[in-house]
C-alpha cells in the first residue's frame, strides 16, 4: 500500500469501515501523519454529531449495572512521558554478539496462563484481556540468553500503547541486584521498569509501552534501576 | 521511531471546557460520582449508537455497558488535544459495535431486527428535543450528499460493513467507495462541523 492510499483510508477509518488488515496499516501510517491525524480527529467529531442525532436512553437499570461494575474495576494508569531515553551504546553495540553467542533455552509457555495468586491477578487479567483485545495486540516469547531458568511472555498493543509481561520460575536475584526490563526501538534503548517477582518467582505486570518494540529485553541491573542498560542481556524476543 | 516523535506524544495539558470533558478527566482521577454523571451526559448517544448498529436491544444493553465500562478503564488516557470526550466515546461505541456485529456475522447470519423500537419513556421532553433537533440538523447534512455518498456512509456507518463490503452490496469498485466515503465525510464535516 503505497502512501497515498494509505492517507485516503482516514475517512473509511473513522467510520471503522476498514478491514482487520487496512485498520492495521492505517494505524501505523497516522500515528505519525499529521494530515491524516487531523482529518481523523475532525471526522470523528462530525461523526460525534451524528451520534448525538441517534440518541435513544438505554434501560433504566443500565446505569446500575455500570456503576456497580466500575466500582469493582481498576482504572488503567494514564500514558506517561517516555522513560529517559537512552544513549547508551554499549547495548546496542553488545546487541548481536550477545544474540549470536546465545543458547537459546525456549520453554514455550503456549495457551492459556494461568494465574493463582489473589485479587491482584484479576485486575491483572482484566488488563491483560484488555490488551490482547486490541486489533493490533502482539504476543512474544522472551528466549533465556544463557543457560539459567526462567520464562517471559509480553503482550502489547501498539495502539493503546500499552503491554503485559508474564514470567515464571525467575531466579532470585543476587542481593542488591534486580531485573530491569527493557523496549529496544530502532533508535534507543528504553527503561520500562524493575521488576518485582513474586516470592514462587512469578511475575505480572501491566505497564505502559510509548514506543513500537523492535525488541524486548530483560538485564540485571542495580536494585534501585538504571535509565541506561548495564548488565548483560538475560531474557530476550527481537520482534 | 525517533526520540521527537515520542516527545511530541507527551500529553500536554488538557484545555477541555465541554461538560462531558471535564466530567471525564474527574473520572481519570478515580471519581465515581462525576463518572455517574458522564454517564447520565453520554449514555443516549452511546447507547443509540450501539443499538443503530447492532439492532438487538438484550445485545446492545450489554455493549453499552462494556462501552462504559472501558470508559472508566480508560478515563486517565483520555486527551483533550485529540479530540472532545463525546468524540472519543462515541468512537469507542461504534468499534465495540462493529466488533460485536463482526464476530456475530462470522459465526452465524446476523438477525436483521427492526432498530426502530419506540424510544423508552422515560426518556426526558429536553433529551428529546435535542435528539430531535439534533436529527433534523442530520438529516439535512445528509440529504447535501450526493446519493451514492449518502448510501456509502451510512451502509458503513450504521450498517457496521467495510467499504470494501459496501461496494459489493452497492455494485460499485472499491476504489469509487473509499472516495465516495471520503467525498461525503467532508461535505458532513463542513455542514456539521469537525470541531468539538
Amino acid at each position: 500500500m503505497n502512501d497515498i492510499d494509505v492517507h485516503h483510508l482516514a475517512a473509511a477509518y473513522a467510520l471503522d469501515a476498514l478491514d482487520q488488515r487496512e485498520r492495521e496499516a492505517f494505524e501505523a501510517h497516522y500515528e505519525k501523519c499529521d494530515v491524516c491525524h487531523t482529518d481523523v480527529i475532525a471526522f470523528r467529531e462530525t461523526m460525534a454529531h451524528v451520534a448525538d442525532s441517534l440518541a435513544l436512553p438505554p434501560s433504566p437499570s443500565l446505569k446500575d449495572r455500570v456503576l456497580a461494575d466500575i466500582s469493582v474495576t481498576r482504572q488503567l494508569s494514564p500514558l506517561v512521558a517516555p522513560p529517559v531515553p537512552l544513549t547508551s551504546r554499549r547495548i546496542r553495540t553488545s546487541w548481536p554478539a550477545l544474540a549470536a553467542a546465545a543458547v537459546l533455552v525456549v520453554v514455550l509457555v503456549v495457551g492459556v496462563i494461568t494465574f493463582t495468586r489473589g485479587a491482584d491477578d484479576e485486575s491483572f487479567n482484566d488488563q491483560l484481556a484488555l490488551v490482547l483485545e486490541q486489533p493490533d495486540a502482539r504476543m512474544i516469547d522472551l528466549e533465556v540468553q544463557g543457560e539459567h531458568p526462567g520464562t517471559f511472555k509480553v503482550a502489547w498493543s501498539q495502539s493503546m500503547g500499552a503491554a503485559a509481561l508474564m514470567g515464571e520460575n525467575l531466579p532470585v536475584a543476587p542481593d542488591g541486584k534486580a531485573y530491569e526490563l527493557w523496549l529496544v526501538t530502532p533508535d534507543e534503548t528504553m527503561a520500562m521498569y524493575v521488576l518485582d517477582p513474586a516470592a514462587d518467582g512469578s511475575v505480572h505486570r501491566t505497564f505502559d509501552a510509548p514506543a513500537e518494540p523492535a525488541a524486548w529485553a530483560i538485564t540485571m541491573e542495580p536494585e534501585a534501576g538504571v535509565a541506561v542498560a548495564t548488565g548483560d542481556i538475560m531474557y530476550l524476543a527481537e520482534v | 521511531m525517533s526520540v521527537l516523535r515520542l516527545r511530541a506524544r507527551q500529553p500536554e495539558p488538557p484545555h477541555v471546557d465541554d461538560r462531558a470533558g471535564s466530567l471525564l478527566l474527574r473520572a481519570g482521577r478515580g471519581d465515581q460520582t462525576a463518572f455517574a454523571d458522564l454517564y447520565d451526559e453520554l449514555a443516549p448517544m452511546v447507547n443509540g449508537v450501539v443499538r443503530k448498529v447492532v439492532r438487538d436491544p438484550a445485545i446492545s444493553d450489554e455493549v453499552t455497558q462494556e462501552v462504559f465500562v472501558e470508559l472508566w478503564r480508560l478515563a486517565a488516557r483520555f486527551d483533550g488535544t485529540k479530540g472532545s470526550a463525546r468524540s472519543w466515546a462515541a468512537t469507542l461505541a461504534h468499534r465495540r459495535a462493529i466488533d460485536r456485529v463482526r464476530s456475530e456475522q462470522a459465526s452465524r447470519d446476523r438477525q436483521d431486527r427492526d432498530a426502530s423500537l419506540a424510544a423508552p419513556s422515560h426518556d426526558s421532553v429536553a433529551t428529546e428535543v435535542e435528539a430531535t433537533m439534533d436529527r433534523a440538523r442530520v438529516r439535512r447534512a445528509l440529504s447535501q450528499l450526493s446519493e451514492l455518498q449518502r448510501e456509502a456512509v451510512e451502509l458503513a456507518y450504521f450498517g457496521g460493513h467495510t467499504y470494501r463490503e459496501v461496494a459489493v452490496m452497492l455494485g460499485v469498485a472499491e476504489g469509487t467507495v473509499k472516495s465516495r466515503i471520503r467525498d461525503g465525510l467532508i461535505r458532513l464535516r463542513d455542514e456539521l462541523g469537525g470541531e468539538a
